[in-house]
């Protein structure tokens, strides 16, 4: 047993399991407002990515300072998807959206292939590899910074839930649609809202996903499983339990990577999803949904 | 109105079909054309087998593949430890027993899978699939691992190749539209339908809910089995992710969706018009154009016809019919009235 | 009622004739369905019309990075072959077809090609995963399958005799040479401690276990050895266990993003082996430079078949050619475009050879001749295998060059590997 290899996998895991939260509670917060499945929702990790690094090339931006300009463009994105083609379903929401996001998952992947090519690219940041030692492992900045980023953008979109009006409508959609609608709030637009505040989270989580790590359009199949399982794991619709979910689960993950073997380490995904659906359906923190009709 | 055409043109209708498929690797010779006819009607098999559970019941399966791939191996691994035959017809015998071992294996996944909903389950399946994949991957001494499992190749040369594949094909199409139907009619049939609508009050009302789901999970799993282990021995050479391959289940849900899912027709229709399309269109359409056509076409289609076009053309004929005979439209699509007007 | 079985019949007959008017149109069925053996191939070279010569192109998916490379060799040799006459006189036209990088397609766009089309020729598709199955059905009609980059045990050994890999020697033998070389070091100087780490890939896998045999048979210990899935998305806990080992000599079974994420994770770890091998990546071209930066390419090695400025056979002309047609520069030259380039020379001598585009007259030319390629000069064993052999290549003081054997060495080898950044 090498206990300083286990702090290193500790640390690694909590520091990109944060990323990994981000970009999983952006989903859960679309699956909670609308009771939607946006299997889509890597794909607009991935075009986050493409942004973040086309903004880095020409316009010498820092991609951490790049977000002024990922995020909102991100927004927008999320946004024009959500009005053209996740509104127009009226029936069978749930189900049907699994497919829209999937169809739109292709098309963004081409529509990037269109644009930026097949080749794999990475925003290579200048203080890439600088590291800092504690604990006798080295641990790059860029993870740190990219951790700071996820609580950020965290503790932001809590802000946003509990201090604001439009966050009070969140809440309200997504503890019951119809209800919400009763009161006279707005659902529609609220849901685009929502799917805006989920790509643009997306965005953020591809930023650091791009300077990590090497992409190109179709990286986006590696990573929607894991969401997927991240989102159940903490309960869909709770953003907190996405985030704190990936930590956990991205943590074991690392562990079993560099301890046992990294065969395996997916398989540790797995295997807690499939006790958590033993012992505890709705997740960590979600509560179990009754049909709503 | 509509359901009530006379027996004899139903029973009609089917021996006319299945004579044309029949007759079709005759009609076309042409390898090229088999092979599309083929792996469409695998797709027949697979979208009929999935809408058992996803349409009947409501609950988005995308573990299909799971199910194949355990089709796929067993035969392979079977072939390669335990019988050795020359490649031939021997290996066709073994397919059933391959649906059969992945329907085993259903059981304790679909227990637990089955203990949730909706989105949850829908991932839990996705899950299930990557397992699958992984175990193909890593149990390398029983699998061959990423590098492959080879199965017996048939000596049989040039355009004939397919034809054998495609009869077996076609077999393992007409069980899966078969067991459908025959769930359909049945009693278990109605409850799950009864679970699409409402599964609490179901359960109130005494639908014993979780048997009848397990069942049909368990039978999709065997359907896809047997596409599986054909498919492999087709190939002659499986890899894990491409015998468990996502995009396999969610190609099965699409063509349901796309035909109209709960309707016996709709996913046969779904395959029929979706995968020698998609085949085509690859093979035509160069590159990054083909993804964002596929994506826009399907787009385009379930904002039309969210229902599908089995449903959605039904009720344009019965509307039709409605109008020529003077009575009132049977069932306007209802829309719930949109929030837009009470909040602005 | 929505589900009347008459409506199912109709849907049958529709969809099927959709799919045989689509089937039928490309070309009449000649060969009356041939039916009887895979003598019906492709039917020699009589007519003066344009020689057809089908590939499937990964041009989406996981092989899309690479097959866009091969799709452009292609179509390179092509262009050239017909600036200079042709084939036996007549034009060359490449016929491509996109296969997603997946299976399934793959099996359909060589059969359709073949039965449908009737393409003359066919030329391989990228990787081991696509080359498996094609070659089984260009063998089922008994048509020649070069390809550029099929090179698993696997492909070599379903007792095929129609396929052959278009390189001096059979991938899976590629990083060997990089175990010779460290063994030819004088005893005290060679390696004591070895990390061995590869993506699960039929064909990268077994190229660091063959590498893995030849050190362990010359003393070096392993003290790792794992594989991890390809869809691996986070490499760096992966990385900091192999530099925890502080192996002297790190051997890494990689692909262009994985390598980098390797090295990156390995500069930050300040693990320094004295020699490291990647399967993939440092032949690559300004792609790897720009990801891994220029201060740490010096001692980075990696097999090689093929450099620009080599002198072998057509090598200028393809160089020249390339950057006229597609832009860029030299050094930026993907290997896999030497790959594909090679498939063509290979054919090209084989049809002059047997002046005809009969298949079957090409095989028995592929199994007896020496073939003449951009990435030197092989022949092919009973099996299909190349019988040439490969170099070590070497970032030595910014240069990507030839280091071993010593034959054919531009440069001494740097032995041990610069620090990090010190290059």
């Amino acid at each position: 047993m090498n206990l300083s290899l286990l702090f290193g996998a500790l640390v690694l895991g909590l520091l990109t399991g944060g990323v990994y939260g981000v970009m999983a509670s952006g989903l859960s917060l679309t699956f909670g407002v609308m009771r939607i499945i946006n299997v889509g929702h890597a794909a607009l990790v991935i075009t986050g990515a493409f942004i973040s690094y086309e903004v880095f090339r020409h316009l010498h931006l820092d991609p951490f300072a790049g977000l002024v300009i990922t995020m909102p463009l991100m927004f927008v994105i999320g946004v024009v998807l959500e009005v053209l083609f996740i509104r127009p379903l009226k029936t069978d929401r749930e189900e049907l959206s699994v497919l829209v996001t999937w169809a739109l998952a292709l098309a963004l992947e081409g529509v990037l292939g269109y644009f930026f090519g097949t080749d794999l690219v990475q925003t290579t940041v200048s203080y890439g590899n600088s590291t800092f030692v504690v604990g006798g492992v080295h641990i790059a900045y860029v993870y740190i910074y990219g951790f700071l980023l996820a609580v950020a953008a965290m503790a932001a979109l809590a802000a946003l839930l509990y201090r604001t009006n439009l966050g009070a409508a969140i809440r309200a959609t997504m503890l019951n649609r119809q209800a919400a609608q009763l009161i006279g709030i707005d659902v529609e637009r609220v849901s685009a809202i929502s799917f805006g505040i989920g790509a643009a989270l997306a965005g953020v989580g591809g930023t650091v996903y791009g300077i990590v790590n090497a992409f190109n359009p179709d990286s986006h199949y590696d990573l929607i499983g894991h969401l997927l399982v991240i989102v159940v794991l903490g309960g869909v619709g709770s953003m907190r339990g996405a985030f704190l979910a990936a930590l956990l689960i991205i943590c074991i993950q690392d562990i079993t990577q560099v301890m046992i073997s990294p065969d395996w380490a997916d398989l540790s995904f797995f295997v807690v999803l499939t006790i958590m659906l033993v012992v505890r359906p709705q997740g960590f923190f979600g509560v179990r949904v009754r049909e709503a009709t | 109105m509509t359901g009530s055409r006379p027996r004899w043109a139903k029973l009609g209708g089917c021996v006319v079909a299945l004579a044309f498929c029949v007759a079709f690797p005759t009609l076309f010779p042409g390898s090229g054309v088999l092979n599309i006819a083929l792996l469409t009607l695998m797709y027949v098999a697979l979208a009929s087998s999935w809408n058992i559970l996803g349409g009947f019941a409501g609950y988005i399966s995308l573990g299909a593949s799971a199910f194949f791939g355990i089709g796929a191996y067993s035969m392979g691994l079977i072939l390669e430890h335990l019988i050795h035959m020359s490649g031939g017809y021997g290996p066709f015998a073994l397919v059933p027993l391959a649906g059969l071992i992945a329907a085993v294996v259903a059981i304790p996944l679909g227990w637990v899978a089955l203990r949730t909903r909706h989105a949850v389950f829908a991932t839990a399946t996705i899950a299930i699939m990557f397992v699958f994949q992984l175990l193909a991957t890593n149990l390398s001494s029983i699998t061959g691992g990423s590098a492959g499992l080879g199965y017996p190749v048939p000596t049989w040369t040039g355009n004939f190749y397919d034809k054998p594949f495609y009869f077996a094909m076609l077999v393992v199409a007409l069980i899966a539209v078969i067991i459908a139907w025959m769930v359909r009619r049945s009693g278990v049939g109605l409850g799950l339908l009864a679970i699409r609508d409402d599964e609490d009050k179901a359960e109130a009302i005494g639908v014993p809910t979780w048997s009848y789901k397990l069942v049909a999970f368990v039978l999709s799993a065997f359907v896809a089995g047997m596409v599986g282990a054909v498919y492999g021995y087709y190939t002659t050479y499986i890899y894990p992710q491409f015998v468990v391959d996502p995009l396999i289940s969610i190609g099965a849900a699409l063509m349901a969706f796309l035909g109209g899912s709960g309707t016996l027709v709709g996913p046969v229709l779904g395959a029929l018009i979706l995968e020698p399309a998609q085949l085509e269109l690859g093979f035509h359409v160069n590159g990054q154009i083909y993804l964002i056509l596929y994506g826009a076409v399907f787009l385009f289609v379930i904002l039309l016809m969210p229902r599908g076009i089995v449903p959605s053309v039904g009720a344009l004929i019965d509307s039709r019919r409605a109008r020529r005979h003077g009575a009132p439209l049977a069932a306007p699509p209802q829309q719930p009235p949109t929030a837009e007007a009470v909040a602005q | 009622m929505l589900a009347t079985i008459t409506c199912g019949a109709a849907s049958l007959a529709i969809a099927a004739c959709g799919g045989g008017s689509s089937g039928s149109s490309p070309g009449t069925p000649s060969g009356g369905g041939g039916g009887g053996g895979g003598g019906s191939a492709a039917s020699g070279g009589s007519g003066k019309g344009p020689i057809v010569i089908g590939a499937s192109i990964s041009q989406t998916g996981d092989f899309s990075s690479d097959g866009n490379f091969v799709k452009q060799a292609y179509q390179l040799w092509a262009d050239q072959v017909n600036a200079q006459g042709g084939l036996l006189g007549r034009k060359v036209e490449m016929k491509f077809v996109n296969d997603a990088s997946s299976t399934q397609q793959v099996v359909t766009n060589y059969q359709t090609l073949i039965s449908s089309d009737h393409a003359n020729l066919v030329f391989g598709p990228f990787s081991s995963l696509l080359t498996i199955p094609s070659s089984e059905i260009a063998s089922r009609y008994g048509y020649a399958f070069v390809e550029p980059a099929g090179g698993s045990q696997q492909v070599f050994t379903r007792g095929l005799h129609n396929v052959f890999e278009a390189e001096p020697q059979a991938g899976y033998k590629d990083m060997t040479v990089f175990g010779h070389w460290l063994l030819s070091l004088p005893a005290g100087q060679r390696p004591k401690t070895a990390a061995y780490v590869s993506e699960q890939d039929p064909f990268i896998g077994p190229e660091v276990e063959a590498l893995k045999s030849v050190l362990q048979a010359g003393g070096v210990k392993t003290v790792y050895d794992q594989t991890y899935p390809i869809e691996n998305p986070d490499y760096s806990p992966l990385a900091l266990a192999i530099s925890n080992t502080k192996a002297d000599v790190a051997a890494l079974g990689v692909n262009i993003p994985d390598g980098t994420a390797f090295t990156k994770d390995f500069i930050q770890q300040n693990y320094n082996p004295k020699a490291v091998i990647y399967a993939n990546g440092p032949d690559q071209g300004t792609s790897w430079v720009n990801k891994v930066g220029q201060n740490n390419l010096n001692g980075m090695t990696a097999p090689i078949a093929w450099l620009p400025q080599l002198s072998t056979y057509g090598n200028k002309q393809m160089v020249a050619g390339y950057l006229k047609k597609y832009g860029g520069n030299a050094a930026g030259m993907s290997g896999d475009v030497a790959e594909a380039y090679s498939v063509g020379q290979v054919i090209q001598q084989a049809v002059e050879a047997a002046h005809s585009v009969s298949n079957a007259a090409i095989i028995k030319q592929l199994h007896s001749m020496s073939f003449k390629t951009v990435q030197g000069n092989f022949g092919f064993n009973k099996l299909g295998e190349p019988t040439g052999s490969l170099f070590l290549g070497q970032w030595v003081n910014h240069k990507w060059v030839r280091v071993y054997p010593p034959a054919a060495a531009q440069a001494k080898p740097i032995y041990p590997k610069p620090a990090w950044g010190q290059g």
